[in-house]
This record gives structure tokens, sequence and C-alpha cells, in this order.
């Protein structure tokens, strides 16, 4: 990108990264909630740190009628509520809101995005931005295909200085809907002008897996088929729909969060060392695990879907009885599936991946599990007593990774299983940044290895569309089938009894 | 804390049954205190008031570098006396339980010799972990505990805001750091110290449309807040840093003092072609009274020939916040509040230790300013 070309020679040796051109961030969006619990704090938190340039604008381009010093005055109660700092220095605050405006105007309203292309210009002369700018679709998925035509029409794509447009997710609800949106965005953008979004991506226990494989030397001899008998990933929620259920009644979980966060975790524990770090060549090894996984088929899955039950003591309601929910919805708000990467690294190895909603807890990991000693030597504990060594590598709560091995009990024959336990709170004693924080930094300063490019959207949902079609094609199931507030269906558990494995206990 | 006479085998068995203590019963829902040690660091107090601000510092360490410090309370006297105490520092969690804990060894010395306290020191560092000596106040490389202790320490921090003669201990210290090559590391807390002031200098010219103006800078003022005796070593440093980076070199009469006033004078490399490229910049630093009470309070670098171009950094009258402000050509200024928090000791510190290695910004712009210093009329 056009960034390496200059070179501040004051930067060398100073202990922050490199702060990215004054820009203007338009929010599109803006009055809802992403905006003020994420978007705007992790704003205010960066200009906090010093790592936002003076100049710095953001634009909430939203419906509402709305003046400036209202938006502003919102997005301030959002910061003191939301933020990881706690409430607002008023002085810092003064100086950051001086720089955000509110644009009302309907994403398919022309007219809006002429008179934003207009402010964009005078901000761009009033506070130094130099035509650099960032569109955010904090938007409903439907909306986005407008606002990308709208920007292309009004030659807000291209500017003096830099364009770049972020994505959230859902990217697409399978791959023709995915290959149809990359088109249309790809129609008016550039491929390294687009942004998508995945959150987990920014998280540092995520990032901390490829310092973690590619920063020691110890674990990459042992990190294939010889040492490794599967690998289990899951990512389990206690929370149900919320207000979500319209929305998710015609997604379910496969598309919620095994397309995304899930095959993104798998891809950051199975690729093969990139050559170097940076966005396309990462990215370009994780799509060539998402192409050798052998392609799935029903039998390799389970759904579930929760009914009444409990949460944190409370009885909570079943997913058919949420609002938005169809009483008769088919939708799954739990998967397992098992897949295989076949090529020579991971061949005959098993993932495991399972995620699910209203699960007892909230975590997030992924376990590597070894093969078990190779014969037994000590007389009194039979083979099959012994635990496998397994390294866990908890993205949240409590990140940190620890490595489970056997241990001699003091003064007695046997033997017990032990953790070392690494703790990042822990060990560095700082409370980790927000993943906005990164991404939206990352963004800025161009760099793109944190966000999912083009062909890794499509591989993922080339992936899973099959299983799609085929569920909806297959015979209704006997849903609810799992208990709000247990361990997901029975059949799951059989499923990995089948391989005679069980599913950790989390 | 209990107190022990000084036997390194008593410390350590002590240092040991304070774990023991420490650990919970082992059930399964109960957690370990975690025992995590990073370096060792050994701190070599003046006296008293330096001694009762090391207490201070280590346990607000621990939360970035669990770390067995050893306090060396190092006194001058006509008899010999020696004590030494333990102690584990912890920080807690919300529910005021001990998580991540390190130790503390205090050994209170009067008129020991160096070698004795090093006979001591010495056993009592973890093994196969880094040693930083920080040693604050004045004149701390002609201490003799540092002087014995300082090839075996993989980092020696100073503090060049307590030096009694600054300018002359500033050229000292940038002849050890050449001397000594890396090793150890050298730090210097007044140079930790400007770390904000380098960032929000540095964050103007990410800017691409400012970037050239750096190149084309003539004039710098730099105002530092000063009591009775100024000490201009911060203000040095941070010019000699931006000289560093700039590649500009002092004149032949590179330096002129007026009172407090000092005026350096440098060659900056050409920007265009012709014998006129090469230009001169001019920097004054000069001391102010401000409530701040040290380090810098004013920052200016300004492009006069041509087109005129003028960065400001300032403290602001609210505590902890700067003011930044770039005007270009007569154009409306652009302005923002930033935070530059007043950094505690233990922050310098641990912003210090998060480095492995020589700090090869540093010094360069600690060689580029002694070489200044060494030019001022005696």
């Amino acid at each position: 990108m056009a960034t390496s070309a200059f070179n501040n020679p004051l930067r060398a040796g100073l202990r922050i990264g490199r702060t990215p051109e004054p820009c203007t961030m338009v929010i599109f969006g803006s009055s809802g909630d992403l905006t003020s619990r994420k978007l705007v704090p992790a704003l205010y938190n960066l200009a906090r740190e010093r790592r936002l340039p003076g100049g710095f604008s953001v634009v909430g381009f939203a419906r509402r009628d709305w003046t400036d010093e209202y938006f502003r005055d919102l997005l301030r109660e959002a910061v003191n509520v939301n933020s990881r700092s706690g409430p607002v220095d008023p002085e810092l605050w003064a100086s950051f809101a001086h720089g955000i405006q509110y644009h009302r105007g309907s994403f398919d309203d022309a007219e809006a995005y002429t008179s934003l292309a207009e402010r964009l210009a005078k901000i761009d002369t009033e506070r130094g931005t130099g035509g650099n700018r960032v569109f955010y679709l904090a938007t409903p998925p439907d909306a986005y295909p407008t606002i990308v035509a709208q920007l292309g029409a009004h030659g807000l794509a291209h500017s003096r200085g830099w364009t770049r447009i972020i994505i959230e997710k859902p990217f697409g609800h399978d791959l023709a809907s995915a290959q149809a949106l990359n088109a249309e965005v790809l129609s008016v953008f550039d491929e390294d002008q687009v942004f998508r979004i995945d959150h987990y991506l920014g998280k540092e226990t995520v990032q901390n897996i490829l310092i973690f494989r590619f920063a020691n030397g110890i674990f990459e001899p042992i990190w294939n088929r010889n040492q490794i008998d599967h690998v289990q990933i899951t990512v389990a929620e206690t929370i149900g729909v919320e207000d979500r259920g319209g929305y998710y009644d015609s997604s379910g979980a496969l598309r919620d969060m095994i397309q995304n966060h899930l095959m993104q975790l798998l891809c950051l524990v199975a690729m093969e060392p990139p050559s170097v770090y940076d966005a396309d060549a990462v990215r370009d090894e994780k799509v060539k695990v998402l192409r050798a996984i052998r392609p799935l088929s029903v039998s390799d899955t389970v759904r579930g879907q929760y009914g009444p039950g409990s949460a944190n003591g409370l009885p909570v309601r079943g997913y058919r009885e949420e609002k938005g929910v169809s009483p008769t919805s088919q939708t799954e708000t739990y998967v397992a599936l098992k897949l295989f990467i076949d090529n020579w690294r991971w061949a005959g190895v098993p993932f495991y991946l399972r995620s699910g909603k209203r699960l007892p807890r909230r975590v997030s990991e992924i376990a590597i599990q070894f093969k078990s000693a190779p014969t037994m030597i000590f007389a009194d504990t039979p083979l099959n007593d012994l635990d496998p060594n397994v390294l866990a590598i908890k993205i949240q709560p409590d990140e940190g990774i620890s490595l489970k091995f056997s241990s001699k009990t003091p003064g007695q024959p046997q033997i017990r299983p032990v953790t070392m336990d690494f703790r990042y709170g822990a060990s560095f004693g700082v409370t980790s940044p927000e993943a906005y924080e990164r991404l939206l930094l990352d963004c800025m300063l161009g760099d793109g290895t944190l966000f999912t490019r083009r062909d890794e959207v499509e591989a993922s949902w080339a992936l899973l569309t099959p299983i799609l079609q085929a569920w909806a094609e297959g015979p209704p199931q006997p849903f609810p089938n799992y208990e709000a507030g247990s361990w997901g269906p029975a059949a799951a558990d059989e499923f990995i009894a089948r391989d005679g494995r069980y599913w950790r206990r989390l | 804390m209990s107190e022990a006479a000084i036997d390194i085998n008593a410390i350590e068995r002590e240092l040991r049954q304070m774990w023991q203590e420490q650990e919970n019963p082992p059930d399964a829902g109960g957690q370990a205190v975690i025992r995590a040690l990073t370096l060792n660091l050994i701190a070599r107090m003046p006296d008293d008031h330096w001694a009762d601000l090391a207490m201070t510092v280590a346990p607000a360490l621990t939360a970035h570098h669990p770390n067995r410090t050893v306090i060396v309370i190092d006194r001058p006297g006509q008899t010999t006396e020696l004590q030494a105490s333990v102690q584990a520092l912890c920080t807690l969690t919300s529910g005021g339980r001990a998580q991540v804990c390190g130790e503390q060894v205090t050994i209170s010395a009067r008129g020991a010799s160096a070698g004795q306290l090093t006979s001591l020191i010495l056993p009592l560092l973890v093994p196969d972990l880094p040693v930083v000596l920080w040693a604050p106040g004045a004149q701390p490389l002609a201490q003799p505990l540092v002087q014995r202790l300082y090839r075996l320490c993989d980092r020696l921090i100073v503090d060049s805001a307590t030096f009694a003669d600054p300018v002359r201990e500033l050229t000292e210290l940038a002849t050890f750091e050449q001397a000594t090559n890396g090793a150890p590391a050298v730090s210097d807390l007044g140079w930790t110290r400007l770390t904000p002031w380098r960032e929000l200098t540095a964050q103007f010219f990410d800017t691409r449309p400012f970037l050239p103006h750096l190149h084309r800078i003539d004039e710098i003022v730099i105002e530092y807040a000063a009591a009775d005796r100024p000490n201009p070593v911060a203000a040095l440093l941070f010019a000699g840093w931006l000289a560093s980076c700039l590649k500009w070199t002092p004149l032949e009469e590179a330096v002129g003092i007026e009172g407090e006033t000092i005026q350096l004078y440098l060659r900056r490399p050409a920007v265009g072609v012709g014998p006129a490229a090469i230009r001169l910049v001019s920097v004054e630093i000069r001391p102010v009274a401000h409530s701040a009470g040290e380090g810098l309070v004013r920052l200016i670098l300004r492009a006069v020939d041509n087109q005129r171009a003028e960065f400001v950094v300032e403290l602001t009258g609210e505590a902890g916040h700067a003011c930044t402000r770039a005007t270009i050509a007569g154009a409306a200024p652009i302005e923002r509040t930033a935070t530059i928090e007043r950094a505690t000791l233990a922050d310098l510190l641990s912003s210090e230790l998060r480095l492995l290695s020589r700090d090869r910004t540093f010094a360069a712009a600690l060689h580029v300013a002694a070489g200044l210093a060494r030019r001022f009329p005696v």
C-alpha cells in the first residue's frame, strides 16, 4: 500500500506503533447499538492512548433527525457506560467530540450522499484529513449493497487520499449470496480497500495463537499428525438470542458462529507458517487450510435447538418461545461437526468444532489433545486411566494457555494429571484492549492481516453451504432437543463417542 | 514481615516458608497463588528517603513485572551495620485474594563496603533471570556498589532528573554508555519521561502532508519547568533525539549560554540542491516557572524559511493534558487535546523493564546531547 512510501524519521525506536494519518470515519447506521457499544468507545480509547492523530473525525450517518450536539451527548453517555477506561475525561472528550458530526439521511437517498461528499470535503480542509476516509457499514446486511452502490455513484469510493470500507458480519448467508455481495462491493472498491471484520481476530488471545506457534521453537515439531490425536474447538455462549430473534431465526449457529469465528480459529491452529507476517502471506495460508478441508456431509454434523431450561439459576424460555422466532422453527442453536484437513500435516487428525447458545458457561477455547504414552510401564496404573496431554488455548474468559501432564502423587504410587497454567492477566497485569480498538486502528493503517479476504469468505461458505442445503432439504428435526443450561443435545455426545472420544468438560 | 540476621540460608529458608504459607489448600475450586518471577531487580538506594520510595515502587511493579527485588539501603557510616528482611509482594484480585506474587528482600546497611554488600546480593539473585540494577540519585556511576555490580547486570537504570551536577553527569553517562556498549544496557528515567513528548511530536509527521516540513525545521524552542536549580538534561536529550533522528550536526561554535537559557546551533542536511540548501537550526532551551515542577512544558518546532509552519506541544492548565497544534502557512491551526499523564516512578521503571536490549534511540540521543554538553563553557 501507499503507506510504505513515506517514512517518518521520528518513528524509529518509539515505543508505541505508528499512528494513522488523519482521516474521517463515516459510520453508517450510527444510531445503532454497535456504534454506541463498541465503535465509539473503541475510538475514544484509541484517542486517549494517543493512538489517533489530531484531526481525526467521525461522521455518523443515519435516518433519525438528530443534531450534532444531540449525537455527541448520546455518544458521550455511551462511552461513559461502555468504555473499558470508565467515564470520559472531560477535557479529552471535548477535543475528541469536536471532530464528531451527524449526517442525516436514509441509505437510498442520493441527495444525502451528495451532501455527504460536500461535508467530507469541508472536513478535509478544516481538519486536515486530506481525503482519507473509512466507511463503516454498521447497518443491517440488506443495506450493504445500497450503500456501496451509492458511494460508488457519488464518486466517494476514491479520493485524493485513501478510502477504505469496513463491512460487518454476516457477509452473505450462503456461497451464492457471499459471491454476489463480493461482486457488488468489488465493482465499486478494490479488494485492498475492503476490510471484512471478524471481531474474533481482534482478540489478543486469538492473535497470540500465531505468536505461540511461530515465535516458539518447541511446539512446531509436535504440531502435526504424528503427535496430535485430535483438536477440539469450542465457542459456548450462555445467552439466548436476546432481541435478535428475528435475524437469528433466518440464520442459525452454523452461519452465525461456525462460518466465521470457528473457521478462523481453525485456520490459525492449522495453517502452515507464512513466509512473512503480512496481510497476504497470512491470508494465503489460511485459504490453503480452508481449501484442504474434506467436503462435509450431513453425517459429520449434529444440530440442536434449546428448549426451556435455566440460565444462572433462573428459568428461561425455549428458543421457539423467543421473540421473533417461529413456534415451529427448524433453526439450529447448536452445531457440532467433525472435519478433516487433507494435507501432509493433518491427514487423519479429526477437528471437532462445537458452538451453541444457552450452554452452561461462556467459554471459547481450542484444545489440542496429544497421543497417549505408547506403553504403560507404571504397573499400578492401567494405561486407560491416564489422561492424555492436552494443550488448551483459552480465548475467553480467563485468557491463557494451559498444558496438562501427568505427575506422581506425593507419597503414593499414583499418577495424577496436573496443569501448567499461563494466564494473560496474571503475567502481564494489564487489561487487553478491546478487539475493535485493534481492528479499527489496523484498518486506518491499511493493514488487512486481521481481516477476512474475499477468497477466505467464499472458501468458508463453499464448505458449509452444502450442509445448509442438505439440512433444508432433509426431514424436520425433533427440536427442541436440549435443555437450556445443558451442554447441548445427547446426540452430540454420541457423535464424538462413536470415535472413542469425548467432549472436554469445560 | 520478619527480621533476620544476615544469613543467606536463613533468607532463602524464609522465602520458601513464605511461599508455603501462601499456598492455598489444593481443593479443586481454589486457585493457587502464582509465584511469577520475570527478573531480579537490585535497587541501590542512597538514603532512607529513597528506600521508602523503593518500598512503594516494588509492589507496584509486581503487576507488570513480578520480580525478586533486592533493596539495598547503602548508607555511609563509621561502624558497619547490616540487617535483612523478607517480604512477599502480591497483586490482589478484586476479591482481595493474592494472585501473582513476587518477592522483596531488603538489606539495610550502614558503613558496609561494596564487597560485603555484593557478597550478600549475589547469592540472592534468582538464577537464569535478567538482573536489573536501579541506582537513582546523584553520581550513580561513582558509587562503589554500582561499579562493582554493573558488569553482572543486564540493565542499569539511572535517573538524570536526580543528578547533582546534571550537565557533567550527562557527559559521564554518555562515556559510560559508549564504553560498556550495551553490557549492561543503560536506561535513564529522565529519558523515559520524554516518551509522551516524543510520541506527540512524531505524530505530527505521520500525516503525509506535514512530513516535508520536518526536514525544513529552522527553530526549536524547548521550555522546561524548573524550581531553584534548573536541570536542562531532559531538554538536552530531547534536542539530542531530534538531532540524531534528523541527522543534524553541531556547528563549531554550537553552544551559547545567556543566564539560564541555552542556545544550540546545528547544521541540517540539504533538502534541495546548491550551497544554500544546507541550513542552520537553532535550539533554544530555557527554564520556566510551572506548576508541573519538573519536565518539559512547551515545545515549538518552526520552519520559517519560505512557507511558515509551526508545530507546538504544550501542557494545558488541566494537569495531565497537553495541547498539540499544527499551523501551516497561515491556515487555521489543527488542534487537539491529548493525555500526557505524569508517570509514576513505577510506570517509568516498568516501561524500561520492558526493554530487553540496548535502547539505540536513547543511545543516539544521549551521545548527541552529551556532545553538546561537552561544549558548554566551564
